[in-house]
């Protein structure tokens, strides 16, 4: 583990960059059509509830990562296997993030550039900053997160100016019901991006201020969520439904469509920024945690001497993982939320807590008297 | 662990060096596609035309040298689907074509009677492709003539187009711009359809692509905005025209200016009035089960034209001109309702009002929507301000008359 | 301070006979008295320093007692020597009842400071810093007398960091003076100042200056052990210290501050950070160093606060444009066409029509004969640098365009570049950015705007790893402080920057009272109210 310490406003900052992440980017929530920023906020409220089981373990053992207290709470060996299981599910969470954002890039500008090229020059960056550890990740979040501020607000500016928002596409409001919401809302929103927040479980120890870790992490994610939402809400307004419905990434149309004043058109290449900007977060969490928790399980010293193995890993992954975008988002939505997010988001941690609640109270029962 | 780093860092970094041209492209290896133009195929389906600028000769700064020879250039290529004809038009010309900066996508009447819809996907699937890409439809004429025209105002052919629908559209409000995106989202949604600006060459259409044309200070072709094209499930079925075409702009809120003319006692036509600020709010509700569309339009203009005795300092008159112009849009407007419902073909986009108002209703007449908006109960209401009256309150016709 | 400076120079001295002893240095001479024998001594001087002709050796007698001055020429003030010769030694004393040593010491006191000296290590130490040695025929120990006195350059305005507004003094060659021009603009014995001697041969003077209860107490005994570790055998500029306590080497930003303005020392002492000047440069190292500082220019204090923050935008974005103006460039050009509106590119395309080049080439030409020109003009003597940029106005500028080399707008982009270069007032943030500007260009030549992306990517990271003596490089905004934005983009009026940097010094915060926001006095009367009444 690492000895590294940060505040809880540069937690903050990962925390609403983490989320924000790659979420912004793809159509999240589609099929609740034009509720799908409804569902998101229902996605919000559900990981806000999901983090108080991660805080209530964390509350346990305050000073160790999720890989030390699970052989803690479920015995050493059922608890370096379960501790191992999660390191592959960061490893597998950060490949799918990485493949995401190369799929973009060749999906979009890069069209005849080799996604090994894109990926692992990602990569290259990602593994330098693993390799100066988490103290330089946070500071480097926090450098972009006004950028992105900047950078978002221009946009809505523009796209208000350009006259693009016709807010009538957003209704009816709940066409459909609640039905699609809800279904949505378990399918999709609750596990991407807010159920993802599991992995914080490994970053938490690190804080300085062991009491400000409730108000950081739900407080980016409240902050997160609503500009998603929002996002979610400009981008159907410009493009309408069925637009929002065909596109892979809604965002990138809808910017494409801001045209002023003659010469400010085809701004790509902002949402490029972000895109980078976002997914390197993402990535680099997912790819941080899976590194502490390899570190910590196999007890090396330091994790330096991880990092590039596990960052070939991921990137060597990420390009065999699916063979084409199709096939990549179709595992995205139908097998990683049903069979990889809900065991590892919702159901291990909520067993976990019930186990350590059982066992915390017998250790208090036993030492109290 | 340091030296594996090491050197695949340097494998990486020498192999993007050594083989670093996936996406490059040199500004002088592209043809930059201004326009294009697609019309039936003689023995393919579809033949296309490209507009290619040739940038040294457009004189755009002093240091370019060039102004010799014509600044476009025009090939064309068949195949059975647009890309298959984009590509064969490679074997004619030496660079790669560009589309990004393509501003202007042409269709000859004959192609859209037979449907947009082979056509429509690569034009929004291509990312090279702007979203902002203006639709017309050439009448009368195949889209090669127009794509091969030249002009002798604008440096770039295609800007003539581009920015003629948009100047009508700002002054006369006959026109407006449609981009591929307006034209596919109009398409996919059950409560509208999407129209296209009409174009047409008129005079002598062999001289259209020639540059003695453009010797003279009157060209011989004439390029102008015709007319908007109604489409009802990809495909042509009419034409609305001049006043009508107004109509459609009005009643989809994009006019900007334009001018109404009024009769004044006797005389025809007598008064002008052009609106400086107009808003059209479209409302639908429901009446005893169905639907009923409201539409209110609340402009303001000025006087701009009067050609007969009225004094105009006073408040009465300008109001009876008002009433009168009122009557003359409202006319107007339904005359291009009545036009369209006689087309079947929902461009105004009351479906969606009526989806919005009441989704429940909505579903029982979706399937059907063509029917019932060819029955459907349409009420306008004009709220006209005369604001000003230019420089001079009596006309001159009044001291003239006596 | 002076017992302290002594303490630290003995022990300074001692650690450095120590590494001596351990390396076999041939060229000290070993810990040995002085010879009673005077002739004996001059014999030694001579040898062991080559009969050197600016050694001047003047013989005298005092009391029958054959003596010798040794100095330096040139070192040693002569006028100084010349003239305590004719008044003090020509004149005969009688009395000699007296011993000639005491004597002699007597009339040293007119001359300066003097003392007592005995071991022959601080016989060379004593007149290659240019002091003058007595020595007494008989007497086995010598009188060392100060009388440093060189020709100095004068005072003048500093020629590297212009400014506007402000003083117009710089620093020198002479460390004494600069002390002394720090001294007179902080009037507080807080200021304290130490010396250790730096180099084996060229045992060069090294001060630390530092505000006593502002600095951090932590980085000035950090400063103090960076410096000890320095084993060298020379010390010239101050480059080269900077150089041995940096914090990390591998990276092109500086991560120490020099200038050669005392304003500027001045104000970064009383912010608690630590002046280190070392003698026979005028060129003063401030540490620690975070980022922001090297945007931050003198006059940003003089002007007003909204021009200020102003112009410090207007720097921040020309580094941008420095760094990345010719990879933005080449990216539009080559990747991202369509970035470009349409009359402009084609307007690109054709002045890019006769150039044989592409674009990431032609940028390159474009750029190196800059640098190239840039270089030749700075070392150039005054008289034909006129000449260089003439040629260098005809070569980049008209003749490249049009023999058809690079293209008009590629002209512009380099001139663009090379001014917003200029425009960072620190040339070793300046500089940085020149070189990374190359590496942007080949990142964007082989992915357009991602490769730029990565590389401000990676920029970034690397620049929240750099520490300026434990302080994080790009401190008051990574770790973000809000209590310390007051002069990062904005430079807020001095008035409201009550606080030091808190990430500099630690506890000493609080430098102005309160309440200063000016306005007119609340007991003046309101000449409105006077009217009313």
């Amino acid at each position: 583990m690492e000895k590294a310490k940060i505040k809880a406003s540069q937690l903050f900052i990962l925390v609403v960059l983490f989320e924000m992440g790659s979420a912004i980017l793809l159509g999240l929530g589609v099929s609740a059509k034009q509720d799908a920023w409804l569902a998101t906020l229902f996605g919000l409220a559900g990981g806000l509830l999901l983090f108080l089981v991660y805080y209530q373990l964390y509350k346990y053992y305050p000073s160790l990562p999720f890989t030390s207290y699970v052989q803690k709470i479920t015995g050493k060996w059922i608890g370096r296997l379960l501790g191992f299981l999660y390191v592959i599910y960061f490893i597998n969470m950060s490949t799918r993030v990485l493949r995401d954002f190369g799929e973009l890039l060749t999906n979009t500008v890069y069209v005849s550039t080799p996604l090994i090229v894109i990926n692992s020059l990602m990569m290259l960056i990602i593994i330098y900053a693993i390799n100066k550890g988490i103290e330089v990740i946070a500071r480097v979040g926090e450098l972009f997160f006004g950028a992105i501020y900047l950078m978002a607000l221009t946009g809505i500016l523009l796209i208000l100016f350009s006259g693009l928002l016709h807010p009538e596409n957003l209704q009816p409001v709940l066409e459909y019901g609640w039905k699609p919401v809800f279904r949505t809302f378990i399918r999709e929103t609750l596990t991407f991006p807010f159920g993802e927040m599991v992995v914080f479980t490994m970053l938490l120890p690190l804080l300085n201020n062991h009491k400000k870790v409730k108000l950081a992490c739900m407080g980016g994610m409240i902050l997160a969520g609503i500009n998603v939402s929002l996002t979610i809400a400009i981008n159907i307004a410009t493009l309408g439904v069925d637009l929002y419905e065909r596109s892979n990434f809604p965002l990138l149309t809808t910017i494409g469509k801001i045209q002023l004043a003659n010469f400010i058109e085809r701004l790509d290449v902002f949402f490029m920024l972000y895109l980078m900007i976002g997914c390197f977060f993402k990535i680099s969490v997912f790819f941080y945690a899976a590194v502490v928790g390899a570190t910590d399980l196999f007890q090396f010293k330091n994790h330096q001497k991880l990092t590039f193995p596990i960052g070939l890993m991921i990137l060597l992954a990420s390009v065999t993982i699916a063979s084409n975008y199709a096939e990549h988002i179709e595992e995205g939505l139908r097998v990683v939320p049903v069979y990889v997010q809900w065991p590892f988001q919702i159901i291990i941690p909520t067993i976990l807590l019930i186990i350590a609640f059982f066992r915390n109270r017998k250790k208090k029962a036993t030492s109290s008297p | 662990m340091r030296k594996i780093t090491v050197v695949t860092l340097l494998v990486i970094i020498c192999s993007s060096f050594l083989s670093a041209c996936w996406n490059q492209k040199e500004l002088t290896d592209l043809a930059f596609v201004m326009a294009v133009g697609i019309d039936k195929g003689e023995d393919k389906k579809f033949s296309v035309s490209f507009q290619i600028v040739n940038p040294a000769n457009v004189n755009l700064g002093q240091g370019s040298g060039g102004g010799q020879g014509l600044p476009i250039a025009v090939y064309s290529s068949s195949g059975d689907t647009v890309t298959e004809a984009a590509r064969n038009a490679t074997k004619q010309i030496s660079r790669r074509l560009y589309y990004a900066h393509t501003n202007l996508v042409a269709i000859s009447e004959e192609v859209a009677k037979d449907g947009l819809l082979n056509i429509l996907d690569v034009l929004d699937r291509d990312p090279e492709f702007r979203t902002t890409t203006q639709l017309v439809i050439t009448r009368g004429t195949p889209a090669i003539v127009l794509v091969s025209s030249l002009a002798n105002l604008d440096k770039l052919p295609v800007n003539k187009i581009t920015k003629e629908i948009k100047a009508t559209e700002a002054m006369l409000g006959e026109n407006m711009q449609i981009t591929i995106d307006d034209f596919i989202s109009g398409l996919l949604s059950k409560g509208k359809e999407p129209i296209v600006n009409g174009y047409k060459v008129t005079g002598d259409v062999e001289m259209a692509g020639r540059a003695g044309d453009l010797l003279e200070t009157k060209t011989k072709a004439i390029l102008s905005a015709d007319g908007l094209a109604v489409f009802k499930k990809g495909k042509l079925i009419g034409w609305i025209e001049h006043e009508k075409a107004r109509g459609v702009i009005w009643i989809l809120d994009k006019v900007k200016s334009t001018a109404v003319n009024v009769d004044w006692g006797e005389k025809k036509e007598a008064i002008t009035m052009a609106p400086l600020r107009t808003k059209t709010k479209v409302a639908a509700k429901i009446k005893q089960g169905k639907p009923v569309i409201d539409i209110s339009i609340k402009d303001e203009g000025w006087i701009s034209e009067v050609n007969t005795a009225i004094d105009l300092t006073d408040p009465n008159e300008i109001e009876k001109i008002d009433k009168l112009v009122e009557k003359e849009i409202k006319r107007q407007i339904m005359a291009t309702v009545k036009e369209a419902q006689k087309m079947k073909s929902d461009i105004f986009g009351f479906g969606e009002k009526v989806h919005k108002k009441d989704p429940k209703l909505w579903k029982k007449l979706k399937g059907n929507w063509d029917e019932h908006f060819a029955e459907l109960e349409v009420n306008v209401k004009v709220d006209s301000y005369s604001r000003r009256e230019g420089i001079r309150t009596k006309p001159f016709w009044s001291n003239f008359n006596q | 301070m002076s017992i302290l400076s002594k303490i630290l120079k003995k022990e300074q001295k001692r650690r450095q006979d120590d590494n001596y002893r351990q390396q076999q240095d041939p060229l000290k001479p070993e810990d040995q008295p002085i010879l009673r024998n005077y002739q004996d001594n001059i014999a030694r001087i001579k040898e062991e320093f080559g009969n050197s002709t600016d050694l001047c050796l003047r013989e005298f007698s005092i009391s029958n007692h054959k003596g010798i001055v040794v100095y330096i020429d040139g070192l040693a003030d002569n006028k100084m020597i010349s003239e305590f010769f004719l008044e003090s030694l020509t004149e005969e004393i009688i009395d000699h009842s007296q011993d000639s040593f005491q004597k002699l010491m007597e009339r040293a006191v007119g001359l300066g400071n003097f003392q007592i000296i005995s071991n022959w290590n601080e016989v060379f130490d004593s007149f290659l810093s240019g002091n003058t040695l007595f020595f007494l025929d008989g007497y086995s120990k010598a009188i060392n007398v100060e009388t440093k006195g060189w020709n100095m350059r004068a005072i003048t305005e500093p020629s590297t960091q212009l400014s506007i507004r402000g003083p117009k003094d710089s620093f020198t060659e002479t460390m004494r003076t600069n002390t002394a021009l720090i001294r007179r603009r902080i009037k507080s014995p807080d200021l304290w100042l130490e010396t250790i001697k730096v180099g084996k041969i060229s045992q060069t003077d090294v001060a630390i200056m530092y505000l006593k209860g502002i600095a951090n107490e932590k980085i000035v005994t950090e400063v103090k052990e960076r410096l000890n570790r320095i084993n060298v055998d020379s010390i010239i500029e101050s480059g080269h210290v900077e150089q041995f306590i940096e914090d990390q080497v591998w990276t092109t930003f500086p991560t120490t501050f020099h200038t050669e303005r005392p304003d500027v020392v001045t104000s970064q002492l009383l912010e608690g950070r630590i002046a280190i000047i070392v003698d026979g440069t005028p060129f003063v190292i401030t540490v620690p160093a975070i980022f922001i500082q090297f945007f931050q220019a003198p006059d940003d204090y003089y002007f007003r606060f909204d021009i200020s923050t102003g112009i410090r935008l207007l720097r921040i974005l020309a580094f941008y444009i420095a760094l990345i103006g010719p990879a933005i460039y080449i990216a539009a050009t080559t990747f991202h066409q369509e970035m470009i509106p349409t009359t402009m590119a084609i307007a690109i395309a054709a002045q890019r029509e006769n150039v044989p080049f592409p674009a990431f080439v032609e940028a390159l030409i474009m750029e190196v004969t800059f640098e190239i020109l840039r270089e030749a003009g700075l070392r150039l003597p005054r008289a034909v640098g006129q000449a260089v940029s003439i040629v260098g106005a005809l070569v980049i500028g008209q003749a490249a365009v049009q023999a058809g080399i690079v293209s008009p707008v590629m002209v512009i982009v380099v001139s663009i570049t090379a001014l917003a270069n200029f425009s960072t007032p620190s040339f070793g943030m300046a500089i940085a950015a020149r070189l990374i500007r190359f590496l942007m260009m080949a990142l964007s030549t082989i992915l357009g705007v991602y490769g730029i992306m990565l590389g401000l990517i990676f920029l970034s990271i690397h620049l929240c790893s750099l520490r300026s003596f434990g302080i994080p490089y790009m401190m008051p905004l990574a770790p973000f402080n809000i209590r310390n934005q007051e002069d990062v983009f904005a430079r807020l009026p001095i008035w409201a920057m009550k606080n030091r940097p808190k990430f500099i010094s630690k506890d000493n915060m609080v430098r102005e009272g309160e309440n200063q926001k000016p306005g007119p006095s609340l007991e003046e009367d309101d000449p409105s109210s006077k009217g009313g009444s």
